[in-house]
């Protein structure tokens, strides 16, 4: 339809629809610009706006009316460019004159589809509601009954074991020179163990990560382990890892991803020779608890030169993970084939595990790798994961909450006898509402033996803006305020590495107060309380079901 | 059950325990003329409770006895609780003493156990003395206040815990003579403790594992081999002088308490034998880093030693490793602003088929050069009061920003005030020859421009005069006459050789072709578009109907219905000429939309035109005068006027020219398939004057820089978006025209006005205006201080200023 004569304000959305409004202060503001310096959608600009009154001052009417032509900050009503909330302007606004208002009768779902594709962001799934892990409660605290412990008091031995733990009577075991050992001469394989801390931090990739952030992370882990001695590890997530780190002692504090992307997989294989430690594992990922079903792309403006190299693939190209791999066919070819290729790199002598997404069918995996002996673990992601990019849809709707599926796996093994062999990971929304310790310790009573942090961390050892009221979530843009998820070093070199591992160390130590508190009162002080389903209630009678726990209100 | 107890005198107590307490070096001594009273904690085999035991001790101490003897079988808590009037009650235990021996003893009380004492000897002490010539065993002087408790042996694991002071009383002292167990210490808050190592049973460590946990005030005096402590609770020091003074003081009634005198000169040999350990004050432990290292140290001395220099990205990253703030100058910025001063085309020129630079006319005109910007556009049209003026349908009007806001600037109006300029000056001449086909408004245009720039052109027109359509077709009531023949006056002055009656065919083209370096075709339109229906040949064409009115012809239409097929903006001429000469009513048909707009319509509708459609003609019957439609309609028809448009006669084309479907075909820059021949207006395809005269101009300055040997990078602007346009600067005008008050009206869109609102608004002072070298000015900015905010861009009235990356 052609129009009718000059349009005002046809198809114009209203600022109603959208997410966040801005409030600006006229009466407090000066001017500067900062705010609009920052934004990083540009949902705020410089612009002027016409006031004029009328008055009558005489006895009689005598109009008067006045006119000021004043500048203003203002939202525009242009939904690519909408406020994200990330208050990156009222961070810097000296006056306290801007600040941005979720709205939460907002329509951003609504009109988030132009251009015919979806709503893609980064983040985890907007649903600000306690979730299961945050309504578990330790209801079993020993006082008179069992020996309590005092966690400032007492020490405890917070760790947990990665990879497959024999039975003992399945252990090649002989007495030489009247010492106890592994006999070698029967050919027996025995799995490689590592003791880690039970809390790692999980798959994120160079390239979804800042180069600062990502070295922050993995300064910190190395900080853990050298100066606390705490044996934290961190997975690399699917972009590689610099040449400088695998050859470096510190790889021992690494898992390595591989994806179905497997990119940086041939510089890590030309490090090989180079490597004077073995990684602490080898994780294959199969899926992710944020986007099930939905795979990654780094997109062509962050595959810069660093991201180039450490990929080992052209700048400036599109890269993408599909959300399957390529020539696997089945659980067992998939499963065996990797296991054995990614053990075989390492002489055998690294754990490898699969990571795949909370899902119903996270049993029939684990049954897989119970009967796989090269099998070191199961990682299993749950739904509150978190991620830099995926459509909004996969985010939101796909994936299963992490609780039940790691409890029905957990019971699985208990069935087979096979508990204490083969370790359960489990992570997605461990700490989101910031209780890391609570989730971790109710994870671990649940039937984990480790759980994987991977949003908690990057947001707490970074300042990051998002939650899940969708505030900023821009992690997919590349605009990263806080130079989190960035390429740009303009907004990356915000951000100080070295603050970055302080966090990670405080976060780490403050967990490891936190999980003695928990575990002090349950006398539990060198053994992680794994499976100890007693100690946990829950103030729901379905959960409390489904968990095959204890219902307490 | 109450087991009975017997008091006795001094007299036969002494005597019985001097036999039951073989191992006492000491015999019990009570001071001179007192009484000695004995309770016993069995009685003919049976032990009395604890109950019991304690009625009759607080019995004992009610009736005056001040020095009690007490031979126990483990009662719990004996010498406790005692708080004697005046004097003090002595409590001697032989045999065992159970738990909690002289718990929540009280000043005046002193308890002497000669045995070694079960657990947690000295419980809450609030003053007692309690000696024990033996060991204590588990959570001795657990949670004491007050008093002493003096240990002739070892204490076991968790002594000293919890221990206070209540600043009402001295600090409780706890002495050890050899050593104390494991977790000595914990939480201890106040009061002093001292171990003296002697003869110890773990050599190696005598203060056990682990100590001083929690302990947060006292201080704990201890000689000998230790294995570590609480040390993020507790700091180890040398004795001062003030510490020694109070142990060798100190020192000296413990010893003689415990029997141990001959130990004095060997403990108080030397202050260095001894240590100190102390917890951290509230205000130490806040201040103290709980970093072992900083973690930039870590980067420094551990991480980038092994990594290599400036980490793990260090050998991909081609910026310095440093810490950007969020606000940010220079090259660090996001966004920059530039000055795109007149980078876009304002809508005006941007909508003007002749690209007139309206908003320079306007600028000129506030810059006091008024006589400069009227000659202005005679740099753009020969004919501006003729076109802009009168005739032009002024889409520069339509299109002017500032019709947003209340009325478009009236450019028409500008276009008038030129007409009594004189032609502008020449440039020298060329020596260049070009032939110009067609005195039209496209001919005239091109010629006009050529000739300006000093070439030599030969202008052919067919009829006797210039002006094509203009002068042959637009009714003088829109065109008054003299107005085109003063423009052309004008056009006379620039010595254009124009030939008059010169019709040309092809044997006239050849030889103009071969005179001339260029041949510019721009004869228009002349032959009417007939729709064959029956009937058409007693129909007259808008072409001849209307050429013959301006040549003079009366038509005879009194009284007449007319109607017109084709509601174009010639149709609506038609039908105001038929009007002017007395039409009883005219209908104008169409079989589409109609597409007249502007000046046209409104005057044709005003005289009573009327505008049907969809209409498409099935046939006209001159007998009936009625004109037939297709939906079965008809109308009344004195006159059927057919006004479809004109197209071309193409006979004088050499077979070099490439026609398509009757219109000579050009490229982007008017050029035929012949390079030397151009062809611009009518003749391409049908338009409006504006646009043959834009066509001229831009065909001229082709040729003149193809002549001139010079590239030509015609420059295209987009049109400025007109939301860069800050209406809100303007206020809506009224009052007549004035070419001043219009020139303050115009927005000045994407052309700097030169306002300073820039300027005035940057709070970084970033912005500046300098003066070029050779005239103009322009805003600059300064990187140093400029954020990137977007200020300038944001608030500039004309859209100038734009953001672009800073890359």
């Amino acid at each position: 339809m052609e129009p009718a004569s000059r349009l005002d304000h046809n198809h114009k959305l209203s600022l109603r629809e959208f997410p966040y409004i801005i409030r600006w202060r006229d009466d407090r503001c000066k001017r500067c610009g900062r705010c609009t310096a920052v934004c990083p959608v540009k949902a705020i600009v410089p612009s002027v706006k016409v006031m004029r009154s009328v008055h009558s001052e005489g006895p009689i009417p005598t109009p008067g009316s006045t006119r000021r032509t004043v500048q203003v900050v203002e939202q525009v009503t242009n939904m690519e460019r909408y406020c994200t909330g990330c208050g990156t302007c009222a961070l810097v606004c000296p006056n306290e004159a801007i600040e941005p208002e979720f709205n939460p009768a907002n329509k951003l779902l609504h009109y988030k589809n132009k251009g015919g594709d979806g709503y893609k962001r980064g983040g985890r799934r907007n649903d600000p509601s306690i979730s299961t892990l945050d309504r578990l409660k330790f209801t079993r605290i020993s006082m008179l009954t069992d020996p309590a412990l005092d966690a400032g008091r007492h020490e405890f031995r917070i760790r947990t074991l990665l990879g497959r733990v024999l039975a003992p009577e399945a252990m090649p075991l002989s007495v030489v020179n009247g010492k106890l050992g592994i006999d070698a001469r029967n050919n027996i394989f025995v799995p490689p163990v590592r003791e880690i801390y039970p809390i790692m931090i999980g798959s994120m990739s160079i390239g979804a990560l800042s180069p600062p952030m990502w070295e922050g992370l993995a300064m910190g882990v190395a900080y853990l382990n050298e100066v606390e001695g705490m044996p934290v590890v961190m997975c690399s997530g699917e972009g590689g890892m610099p040449p400088r780190l695998l050859r470096s002692k510190y790889l021992k504090y690494f898992i390595i991803q591989i994806a179905s992307g497997y990119f940086g997989w041939d510089e890590i294989i030309h490090a090989l020779p180079h490597m004077i430690e073995d990684p602490a594992a080898i994780e294959i990922k199969y899926g992710q608890g944020a986007k099930p079903g939905d795979g990654g792309l780094l997109m062509a403006q962050k595959v810069l030169k660093l991201i180039a190299k450490i990929r080992g693939v052209p700048q400036m190209v599109d890269l993408a993970s599909p959300p399957t791999h390529q020539t696997k066919y089945s659980i067992e070819e998939a499963v065996a084939k990797m296991i054995q290729s990614m053990s075989m790199a390492w002489g055998f002598r690294v754990p490898v595990y699969p990571k795949i997404s909370g899902s119903k069918t996270a049993r029939a995996v684990l049954n897989n790798l119970a009967r796989n002996p090269y099998a070191a673990a199961l990682s299993i992601d749950g739904e509150d994961g978190g991620t830099g990019a995926a459509y909004n849809v996969s985010m939101d709707k796909m994936g299963h909450p992490i609780a039940s599926n790691l409890r029905e796996c957990y019971l699985d093994l208990v069935k087979q006898g096979k508990q204490n062999e083969l370790p359960l990971i489990a992570a997605g929304g461990v700490g989101k509402k910031g209780n890391l310790a609570a989730n971790a310790a109710a994870l671990i009573m649940l039937g984990a033996s480790a759980v994987s942090i991977g949003k908690y961390i990057m947001q707490t050892a970074s300042d990051c803006f998002g939650d899940e009221n969708n505030r900023c979530n821009l992690c997919n843009t590349g605009q990263c305020p806080r130079g989190i998820t960035t390429q740009d070093p303009k907004l990356y070199r915000r951000l100080d590495p070295d603050k970055v591992a302080e966090r990670v160390v405080e976060v780490f130590k403050s967990a490891d107060t936190e999980l003695k508190k928990i575990f002090a009162p349950m006398g539990r002080s060198t053994e992680l309380p794994i499976g100890m389903s007693d100690g946990l209630s829950i103030d729901d009678k379905a959960m409390a079901e489904r968990l095959g726990i204890s219902y307490a209100c | 059950m109450r087991a009975k107890n017997e008091i006795k005198t001094a007299k036969s107590k002494e005597q019985r325990a001097k036999k039951t307490a073989g191992k006492i070096n000491k015999p019990l001594s009570a001071a001179p003329g007192s009484s000695v009273t004995v309770l016993k904690g069995s009685v003919r085999g049976q032990r009395v409770p604890s109950r019991i035991l304690e009625e009759q001790i607080q019995d004992a101490v009610q009736n005056g006895a001040r020095e009690l003897h007490i031979i126990a079988n483990g009662q719990h808590g004996i010498g406790g609780r005692i708080w004697p009037r005046e004097g003090t009650v002595r409590i001697t235990i032989e045999g065992p003493a159970g738990q909690r021996v002289g718990s929540m003893g009280m000043p005046g009380t002193e308890v002497i156990v000669k045995n070694s004492a079960s657990d947690d000897a000295g419980w809450i002490n609030c003053g007692a003395k309690i000696t024990v010539l033996g060991d204590v065993t588990n959570g001795a002087f657990n949670a004491a206040a007050q008093g002493l408790l003096y240990v002739q042996g070892s204490g076991g694991a968790r002594c000293d815990t919890m221990t206070k002071q209540n600043p009402r009383f001295e600090p409780p002292q706890s002495w050890y003579f050899r050593n104390v167990g494991d977790s000595f210490a914990e939480f201890k808050a106040g009061g002093i403790a001292v171990v003296c190592g002697v003869n110890p049973r773990n050599p190696e460590n005598i203060l056990g594992y682990r100590p001083c946990v929690g302990m947060v005030g006292g201080a704990i005096y201890f000689r000998g081999p230790i294995q570590g402590y609480s040390d993020k609770d507790v700091k180890l020091l040398d004795l001062t002088e003030q510490d020694w003074d109070w142990l060798k003081t100190n020192m000296r009634p413990y010893l003689e308490a415990i029997d141990r005198i001959s130990y004095y000169e060997e403990l108080t040999r030397a202050s260095s034998d001894w240590k100190k350990l102390m917890a951290y004050t509230p205000q130490e432990k806040r201040s103290r880093k709980w970093f072992k290292m900083s973690t930039t140290d870590f980067r420094k001395n551990h991480w980038e030693k092994e990594t290599g220099q400036g980490g793990i990205f260090a050998e991909y990253l081609d910026h310095d490793q440093t810490i950007l703030p969020y606000i940010t100058t220079g090259k660090e910025r996001r966004n920059k602003p530039l000055w795109a001063n007149e980078k876009f085309a304002p809508p005006c020129a941007y909508a003007c088929p002749s690209q007139i630079p309206s908003h320079k006319r306007a600028s000129l005109i506030r810059q006091g050069l008024l006589q400069e910007s009227l000659e202005l556009v005679l740099k753009y049209s020969p004919l501006p009061a003729t076109v802009c003026g009168q005739i032009c349908p002024n889409p520069c009007m339509m299109s002017c920003t500032r019709g947003q806001l209340d009325k478009p600037l009236q450019i028409d109006k500008l276009g008038s005030l030129a007409l009594e300029l004189p032609a502008p000056k020449k440039e020298k001449a060329t020596g260049h020859t070009i032939a110009v086909i067609g005195g039209g408004p496209g001919g005239l245009s091109t010629a006009w421009q050529l000739a300006l720039k000093g070439h030599a052109v030969d202008l052919y027109e067919a009829t006797g005069k210039l002006g094509g359509k203009i002068e042959h077709c637009i009714p003088r009531e829109r065109l008054p006459h003299q107005i085109l023949e003063k423009e052309l006056s004008r056009f006379a002055e620039l010595g254009v050789k124009v030939h008059l009656n010169a019709a040309i065919d092809k044997t006239k083209f050849s030889e103009i072709y071969k005179d001339h370096e260029i041949v510019v075709i721009a004869i228009g339109a002349q032959k009417p578009r007939i729709i064959p229906f029956p009937g058409s040949e007693d129909a007259t064409s808008a072409y001849d109907f209307l050429k013959a009115t301006n040549a003079g012809t009366v038509h005879d239409l009194k009284g007449k219905k007319v109607v017109v097929i084709g509601s174009g903006n010639v149709g609506m001429d038609v039908a105001s000429e038929a009007y002017n000469f007395g039409a009883a009513s005219v209908i104008a048909v169409d079989i589409q939309k109609p597409a007249a707009f502007g000046k046209e319509v409104d005057t044709a509708t005003a005289k009573g035109t009327q505008i049907l459609w969809p209409r498409i003609t099935e046939r006209y019957s001159k007998e009936e005068k009625k004109i037939y439609f297709k939906d079965g309609s008809s109308l009344e028809a004195d006159l059927v006027i057919i006004s479809i448009g004109d197209v071309p006669v193409l006979d004088l084309l050499p077979p070099s020219v490439h026609t398509e479907r009757g219109w000579i075909a050009v490229n982007d820059i008017f050029q035929t398939s012949d390079v030397k021949v151009f062809a611009i207006g009518d003749v391409t395809g049908l338009g409006l004057v504006t646009h043959a005269i834009g066509q001229g101009r831009l065909t001229a300055e082709t040729v003149h820089y193809q002549l001139m040997h010079a590239p030509r990078n015609p420059e295209v602007k987009q049109m400025i978006p007109y939301e860069r346009i800050k209406k809100e600067y303007y206020d809506v005008c009224t009052g007549d025209f004035s070419p001043e008050r219009e020139a303050n009206k115009c927005m000045s869109c994407a052309s700097c006005r030169d306002c300073h609102m820039c300027e005035a608004t940057c709070y970084w002072g970033a912005i500046s205006r300098i003066e070029r070298e050779g005239g103009g000015y322009e805003y600059v900015v300064d990187d140093t201080k400029c954020i990137g905010c977007g200020f300038c861009a944001g608030i500039c009235p004309c859209g100038v200023w734009e953001m672009v990356e800073n890359i």
